[in-house]
Formats: C-alpha cells, sequence, structure tokens
C-alpha cells in the first residue's frame, strides 16, 4: 500500500486508527468464509465525516475499499485485497438513539446486533432479525447481507425491519434513505440498499424497527426416529395453519455434537429433531402448542417435549444457536452451505444430501430453518488433505446444484460475496446480472467499493457497453465452474 | 413524435404483437385518457418478450411509453407532455405457479388480484393485502403503485412478502429479481426497487410472493372517542399492550359519510351530506381487526374494555374493510374535485399531521375527510372543496403547501388525486427525506432516454 495512502488516512482517523504492519494485518485477512486475502491497510473510522474523507480519497487515488463489520461473513463478503483498504466500522458502535414512542433506534454500523436487544428490552421491545452469530455480528454487517436468522420464519429478514439509511456513497458524497416513517415518498432506495453487499455504499447510521417483546413464548423439541418423518412435519405444520415464530431442524448426527458441547437434553439417539418455537399471546400461544404438538405426533414424531422454564428454552437455543461451533470440536474444518429450497423439497434434498456425502465419503451434517427451507449443510472435511478439500468443494456445488433444480436459490442469509460468485449465472441470466451492474454504477461506477464481490467476473458484468458473449451458462453438473 | 406518425407505430407495434392486438379494442377507451392526455397507440403485448420487442422500438424511437394494467390508479402522477404507446399488461393474466405446501404463489402482471385470492383461499390461504379496487386492479399495477390496505398494519406492505419480480426494462431488457423461495438474498434486491417505482423504471411483468395461512376467524372491535387525543391515546395503549391486531385504523369525524357502498354521482362539485351527518363533528373512531379462537377474541375484549362501542363480524365485518379500503374511490365518486393525500409519518407524528391536515382543511375552503393506518403512518387524507363554483387550481396548490409545510419534519405526502387542471400548480409528489439524485441516477440507469412515463413520477 502506497505510504502517501497510510500517511492520509491517519491524518483523517487518527494515528491510532490505521494498521499496516503485516502481523497486524494477519487479522483481517479472513472472515467466517473459506477465502483468504491480507488487505493493504485497515482504517477505524469513527465518524461518517472520516468514512466521507476515507471515500474521497480512496476516490481521487482509485483505491479499492472493503468494509468490514466483524467479520462473521460466510460467504467471504469481507476479503479485501493486497491493493485495498479495509474499513473497518467497529469503532463507530455508538447506539445514537433509543426513540421508544416511535418504535426505532438508530445504531451506527458498529453496533452488535444483539446490544440493540439488550438496549430495548427495558422498554419491552427488541430487534427481531437474530443471526446465529447475533452476539458478535454487527448490524452494517447485517444490512450489507441482509441478514436472516431462526425468528425470520415469522418477523421477516433484515430487510423488513430497516426505515432509514445513512450512507456514504464510493465519491464521498453523503446521502439519506427513508427515516423513521414505514416508507417514504419516491423509489425505496432504503430496501434497495439492504442486502447490496458493500457494493452500494457504506451505511454509517441505521434506523431499525423496535418489535414488541412477545407475552408469550413455547419452544418445543419435536423428537424422531426419522429424518424424513421430520421434514414432513415442517410442511404439515404450516399446511395447518399455524405460522411458528422459529421451525429449525437439526439431524441426528448434529443432535449429537451439539448435545456433548452444551448437555441441553437433546436426545443422543434421534436421527432429528425441530425445535419449534411459538410466540405471541398468552392464549394463542397455548392453542398453537397444542395444534403443532397434535401435528408432530400424527407425523411420527416419538417425543415432543416443551421447555417447562426460560432456562430450559435458552439452553435448547443454546444448542442450536452454537451448533457450527459444536462441530468444530470434532472437525478439523468444515464447509457451510446456505442453500434454499422449496420447503416441500426438504424431504427430497435431504436424500440428496446424503447420497452426495456417501459419494465423496464425506460427512455432511445438517442443521437448518427448515420453516422457510434453508439448508446449512455442514461439509466437515480435513484441511491437511487436499483430496478431502477438492472434494468438499464438489460435494458443495452438487448439492447448490440440487437446490437449485428443485426452484431454490444459492444463497438465503449468507450472501454472495466473492464464494459464491460464480454460481451467480446459474440463478441470473447475462441480461439480469447486466441490469444490476447498470445499477450498482449508479452508486459505485468504477466498483472501487467492494469490487469483486457478488457479481460474477465475467466479461459482459465487467464491460456492459461492448458487444455482449453469449451466455456462459452451460452447467457442469447443474452449476457452472 | 414529429418524425413517426401513429400509423406507423401502429404498423410496427402490429407486427411484434399481431394487429389484432394493437388498438383501443382489448380496453375500454374512457379508461385510457391519463390526465386528460390520450395515448396515439394502444398496445397489448402476450409475453415478455413482446413487451422487451416494443420497448425496443419505443426506445430507439425516443417514444413515451405509459403502461397500464387495471386501469385503476392511471391519474396518479404528473400530467405527461405526450404518451405515444400505451402498453397494457391485460393480456398477461395467468397464475403461474401456486404450490400450496409451499406457500408460494407465481402471478403474471395483468392477472387482477382478486382472481389470484380466489384461487389461494381454495385452500385456506390468502396474500394479507387489501387495497381498493382489487377486483379489476391488476398485480403489476399495485406493484408499481405500491398500493396497500388496512392490512399492512400487521403484514407490511407488498414489499414485505413479494420475493421475486420480473421486468422488462426501458431499453428491452427481460430480467429478473429474486426468486421463487421465501429466503433469498442472491443479487440485489429488485423487488424494492420496482415496487413503487410508478412504471418509471421497467415494465413488470410478472412477481412471486410468499403466501399465509389465512386467519379462520377476525372480529372488529369499533371504538368511538370523543377526540382526536383521546383516540390516539387509546393507539398508545394498543400499542404497548401484548396484542396484535390484523388492523388498526382510524377514521376522521367526516369520514362515517363515506363508509358505505357508492351512491350514484349527484352534482359532483358540491359538497351536501346525502343524509344529516349523525353525531358530533369531532368523533373519532379506531377500529382494530383481531383473529384467533374464541379464547383469544375474548382476551381481546378484556384488555380494550370499555372503550369498544360496537363488535363486527361475519358479512358486516368484511364489509367494513371493503369500505374502508374503497374509502378514497367512494369520496371521489361524490366530489370529482376532491384532493386525495397519502402520508408516510413516523408513529408519533400522526397526531401533528391530522392537525395539520384539519388545519390546512379549514384555511382554504375544504372539508376534511380521512382514515389510515394509525400505528404505520400510512393515512389517506381528502380534502373535498366546500366551493359551488370549480374551485380555483391555486386552492388546491395553496392548501397543499400549506399542509406539507406544517408536517414534522421526515415526514412525507405525495397527492394521491386532484383535479388535472390543478397539477401544473403544485408538486404531487413533494419533497421526501431519500436522495432524489441517486434515484435520478438509478433511473437513468436503467430508463436513460426517459421513455418510460416521462413526466408523470418524481424521476
Amino acid at each position: 500500500m502506497d505510504s502517501a495512502i497510510i500517511r492520509e488516512l491517519r491524518k483523517i482517523a487518527g494515528k491510532d486508527a490505521v494498521l499496516d504492519r503485516p502481523e497486524e494485518l494477519m487479522l483481517y485477512e479472513y472472515d467466517g468464509g473459506q477465502d483468504k486475502s491480507r488487505p493493504g491497510a485497515v482504517v477505524f473510522p469513527q465518524t461518517t465525516d472520516h468514512v466521507s474523507r476515507i471515500m474521497r480519497l480512496a476516490h481521487s487515488t482509485k483505491t479499492p475499499v472493503v468494509p468490514r463489520g466483524a467479520g462473521t461473513g460466510l460467504s467471504g463478503g469481507a476479503i479485501a485485497s493486497r491493493q485495498a483498504i479495509m474499513l473497518a466500522m467497529a469503532r463507530m458502535n455508538k447506539i445514537l438513539e433509543i426513540d421508544v414512542e416511535n418504535q426505532r433506534a438508530v445504531v451506527q454500523p458498529g453496533v452488535v446486533n444483539l446490544e440493540v436487544s439488550n438496549a430495548t428490552a427495558k422498554y419491552g421491545y427488541y430487534y427481531a432479525p437474530d443471526p446465529s452469530s447475533q452476539k458478535a455480528c454487527t448490524i452494517g454487517g447485517n444490512v450489507a447481507e441482509n441478514s436472516g436468522g431462526p425468528h425470520t420464519l415469522a418477523m421477516g429478514v433484515t430487510v423488513n425491519h430497516i426505515t432509514g439509511i445513512e450512507a456514504v456513497l464510493p465519491d464521498g458524497r453523503i446521502v439519506h434513505f427513508g427515516g423513521k416513517t414505514q416508507d417514504s415518498c419516491g423509489l425505496d432506495l432504503t430496501g434497495f440498499f439492504v442486502g447490496s453487499e458493500g457494493t452500494m455504499g457504506i451505511a454509517t447510521a441505521v434506523t431499525v424497527k423496535l418489535t414488541r417483546l412477545p407475552e408469550s413464548v413455547a419452544t418445543l423439541l419435536a423428537i424422531y426416529n426419522s429424518v424424513e418423518d421430520a421434514a414432513n412435519t415442517v410442511v404439515a405444520i404450516t399446511q395447518s395453519g399455524v405460522t411458528p415464530a422459529a421451525l429449525e431442524m437439526l439431524d441426528g448426527w448434529m443432535v449429537r455434537c451439539v448435545e456433548e458441547n452444551v448437555h441441553a437434553g437433546y436426545p443422543m439417539d434421534a436421527a432429528a429433531v425441530l425445535l419449534i418455537e411459538l410466540e405471541g399471546l398468552k392464549e394463542a400461544v397455548e392453542e398453537q402448542a397444542e395444534a403443532v404438538s397434535k401435528v408432530c405426533s400424527e407425523q411420527k414424531a416419538r417425543e415432543v417435549r416443551r421447555a417447562r422454564d426460560e432456562q430450559q428454552r435458552q439452553l435448547l437455543w443454546l444448542g442450536r444457536k452454537t451448533a457450527f461451533g459444536a462441530v468444530g470440536r470434532v472437525a478439523p474444518a468444515y464447509y457451510t452451505q446456505d442453500g434454499v429450497i422449496p420447503r416441500t423439497k426438504v424431504p427430497a434434498t435431504l436424500q440428496e444430501i446424503e447420497r452426495i456425502s456417501q459419494k465423496y465419503g464425506l460427512t455432511i451434517a445438517n442443521v437448518f430453518h427448515a420453516g422457510d427451507g434453508n439448508l446449512h449443510p455442514l461439509i466437515l472435511f480435513d484441511s491437511r488433505d487436499p483430496k478431502q478439500i477438492e472434494d468438499s468443494h464438489k460435494a458443495g456445488n452438487e448439492i447448490m446444484a440440487c437446490c437449485l433444480r428443485f426452484g431454490g436459490s444459492i444463497t438465503g442469509e449468507h450472501g454472495v460475496g466473492s464464494e459464491k460468485r460464480q454460481f451467480m449465472t446459474a440463478m441470473f441470466t447475462e441480461d439480469d446480472l447486466e441490469v444490476m451492474v447498470r445499477l450498482r454504477n449508479a452508486y459505485n461506477p468504477e466498483s472501487i467499493l467492494n469490487p469483486q464481490k457478488m457479481i460474477p467476473d465475467l466479461r459482459y458484468c465487467r464491460e456492459i457497453t461492448g458487444p455482449l458473449p453469449r451466455p456462459k451458462v452451460e452447467p457442469v453438473s447443474g452449476v457452472p465452474v | 413524435m414529429s418524425t413517426v406518425t401513429a400509423q406507423s407505430v401502429e404498423r410496427q407495434l402490429a407486427s411484434i404483437v399481431g394487429e389484432q392486438h394493437v388498438g383501443a379494442r382489448e380496453v375500454n377507451a374512457a379508461q385510457i385518457e391519463i390526465n386528460g392526455i390520450t395515448p396515439a397507440s394502444v398496445v397489448s403485448p402476450g409475453s415478455a418478450d413482446e413487451i422487451a420487442a416494443v420497448l425496443q422500438f419505443a426506445n430507439s424511437r425516443d417514444l413515451v411509453v405509459a403502461p397500464a394494467g387495471g386501469f385503476t390508479q392511471q391519474d396518479i402522477g404528473g400530467v405527461p407532455a405526450r404518451i405515444d404507446i400505451l402498453l397494457h399488461t391485460g393480456r398477461m393474466n395467468a397464475i403461474a405457479h401456486y404450490d400450496p405446501g409451499d406457500l408460494t404463489v407465481g402471478l403474471n402482471a395483468g392477472i387482477p388480484f382478486a382472481q389470484a385470492l380466489k384461487q389461494l383461499e381454495e385452500h385456506q390461504q390468502w396474500l394479507p393485502f387489501d387495497a381498493a379496487n382489487l377486483e379489476t386492479a391488476s398485480v403489476g399495477g399495485l406493484l408499481a403503485t405500491a398500493a396497500a390496505g388496512p392490512l399492512k398494519h400487521a403484514f407490511g406492505g407488498l414489499r414485505d412478502f413479494c420475493i421475486g419480480v420480473q421486468f422488462v426494462t426501458a431499453d428491452g431488457k427481460v430480467a429478473k429479481g429474486g426468486g421463487r423461495v421465501v429466503k433469498n438474498v442472491a443479487g440485489y434486491d429488485l423487488m424494492k426497487l420496482m415496487i413503487g417505482s410508478y412504471g418509471s423504471l421497467a415494465v413488470i411483468t410478472g412477481a412471486n410472493f410468499k403466501v399465509f395461512p389465512k386467519p379462520r376467524r377476525t372480529r372488529t372491535f369499533a371504538c368511538v372517542f370523543g377526540s382526536l387525543e383521546d383516540a390516539l391515546k387509546f393507539r398508545g395503549q394498543v400499542l404497548r399492550s401484548p396484542l396484535q391486531p390484523l388492523c388498526l385504523e382510524i377514521l376522521s369525524p367526516g369520514a362515517q359519510e363515506y363508509l358505505c357502498d357508492p351512491a350514484p354521482a349527484r352534482d359532483a362539485d358540491h359538497y351536501t351530506p346525502s343524509q344529516p351527518v349523525v353525531g358530533p363533528a369531532d368523533q373519532w373512531q379506531i377500529a382494530l381487526r383481531a383473529a384467533g379462537s374464541d379464547n383469544v377474541l375474548a382476551r381481546y375484549r378484556r384488555e380494550l374494555g370499555a372503550a369498544v362501542t360496537r363488535e363486527l363480524e361475519g358479512e358486516n365485518e368484511s364489509q367494513f374493510w371493503r369500505w374502508v379500503s374503497q374509502f378514497e374511490h367512494n369520496v371521489l365518486a361524490r366530489h370529482r374535485n376532491a384532493m386525495v393525500m397519502y402520508t408516510h409519518l413516523a408513529i408519533q407524528d400522526v397526531a401533528p399531521a391530522l392537525q395539520a391536515w384539519q388545519r390546512a382543511a379549514t384555511e382554504h375552503n375544504f372539508i376534511a375527510a380521512g382514515l389510515g393506518r394509525v400505528a404505520a403512518g400510512n393515512l389517506v387524507l381528502i380534502f373535498i372543496p366546500l366551493a359551488v363554483d370549480p374551485p380555483p387550481a391555486t386552492q388546491f396548490s395553496n392548501c397543499v403547501a400549506a399542509f406539507r409545510g406544517m408536517l414534522p419534519p421526515g415526514s412525507s405526502a405525495e397527492v394521491a388525486h386532484c383535479p388535472k387542471e390543478a397539477k401544473p400548480y403544485l408538486d404531487v409528489w413533494g419533497p421526501t427525506p431519500t436522495d432524489l439524485t441517486l434515484m435520478k441516477g438509478v433511473k437513468h440507469a436503467i430508463d436513460p432516454r426517459n421513455i418510460l412515463n416521462r413526466g408523470r413520477f418524481i424521476v
């Protein structure tokens, strides 16, 4: 990185707010995904003005900038090249305003997701989207990825809970979208910004909706001797007219792994469990809990347990939310997928995953948001064995191809990032992608902001004005390489 | 259209869609006029590819195109200088796919919304959406205008359950965003961009939605208050309670009169009640709709207590909410010179906005009648002229300026309907908290020659 740029960054953000020594940069060369790359420098802005001045500097020197929240992302969205400045938002971590009467909070992007709920609980409110990493991940990152979580089944994902954004564009201009109102006159640029993976601008303040804490919560654990029965239950519950707040599934391997880690009372011999949560008015929750228990039993659940108290409930959820960590204890490495399928295809997809697992001789554990068909197969491998690394990727591609075959998506909540960029052509045509590139160019014309993310690296995406080559969408086992 | 004649345009259009689909044969000739401007040609393509061909042609000749669906909101927006082609999506009216087990449905843009709802009902499912005129309004038009009704309180707008959108850009690219699954973050969220873009970015050709189990039983609790202050105090109690109503609607004193089936048009310029308006003029109402079993409804009754003056169920209840949805159209059927405004307010700004509306109305010789989502800040506020003679355009423009001037910061309010003669004198869309330069940049990115709805939307 040019030392003149480093000097300028220090002038803007302060001497102690810029890292450029290799041993410091090492910590910023990875996120929660598989890719690695060391940035040229890391800068920690503390104000919107800092971000604006840094972007003006980057703009005038044509230096790429990669924003980063907590680095918990699983798609390599916060990976920066050697030429790039990493804009780490960790020090912009203030809750600027809690406006209980308007059911809104205004927060800086570096505020941790769970802190918003913790800060508003005393007023009887919380921030609904709850990614499993919510103890660490930040609102800025959630906005960039349009993060989900178990409770998004009933409550919606991040975009349904954001009403206003202050952002800095790649040329340093500070812009505003929306505010505390539910919507506003003109184009919905607030909604359009959410999920843009840091390719449109950098959010510097975010207005989030606060949701009333439910009066009553019931958490059920349904235990099955067959994965298929559990999967069928998912469809049956939604058909019964009940929309649970959360509907999660863990397969037998995952159940044992989690149980050894947290001792939540998950049965060690189950083939699958469903974790079902119902929220709302006391009377409604009781009725729904009864209805759901009945459906589970009809679908051959061997047992349906209900958490007796808050402590037991938290323990069950601890198992679910630390599932990835638990796998880390038993496997040297794992590769998480984030495919989505229509929910009636859950049984068929799980069979297919089992087949893929056997084909490559790799353990694939399943823990996922069954209610909305968002799978998280964890492919376990030994990173010291090149063959296993290769096979894990092949297995991942086959799972992805299967999701697409069933009419699904390559990512439900983790984002495209750098990891799934090349899969985009399997979901979108050349024209779809051209429209996306043109729209990105309205914000980020030279792609200095988070380059090489989301949009695949194809010639027609780089030079959209030139003659267009034919689409390269011939699939290799369903997915282009 | 100096270098091309309407005939040569129609010949070209006929070569794309077939002769029988050019001209106003498939639509009611009276409907196609937009704020007094008659489109030179009308075309009804049968597929996205045909729309693409029409738009490529229009784009290459700088012809202004106005998309149309059910013609229910065509007068919204500014008065266009000209419309060369009215592009009607009525032939694209199929349910593309419906998967009850997956709780998803895909609809073509031209299908009337109610037709799709009927299909869902067979599986006890629904789209929680109750905007006006659903029998005729098309899916594409409802998306383009970000229409909404009272159910927005609990379910949000179309943006909150539209999971995929298909469209054709102004220069003829057939494209899409999202997909068919309920959770999906691959690519930009083009649904958000298209919903509420008023046909100014692209022609929507279809959309996918997540559907919901339909509540098996609902009940409506009507509560009457002697003042706005009391009504809003009650709203505060509901919001702080654990209750989760489907709808929470406020109705102004003047609104009651229009909650009925449309009366035959009389002398449309006069404000004369069809029957004596009973009850004090400062009587505000809040209507709360809840779903659930007897037990759950009993709980609502307990929590709401003495405030409830009336309970509605069954056909009475459906009729009441139909009237609420149709409110502005009912008013307009009686007073064609009435002005309708939609507001976007923070929850606590509803009170000052309603006061501003009443004051602006009184000071500019209008009667105020309005209702809306009292906890979402989306109100439908109507100004009914008192004048016996047609009111001057400045009466409308001054009133709009006065009203907007009194709104709390961060609010916005657009004029959804007013006499076309007044439009040149006022800003239909008004100021917005969202960056306008960027909106124009987005428009330019996919409609570089500004052929779609030129002069009608904010961009």
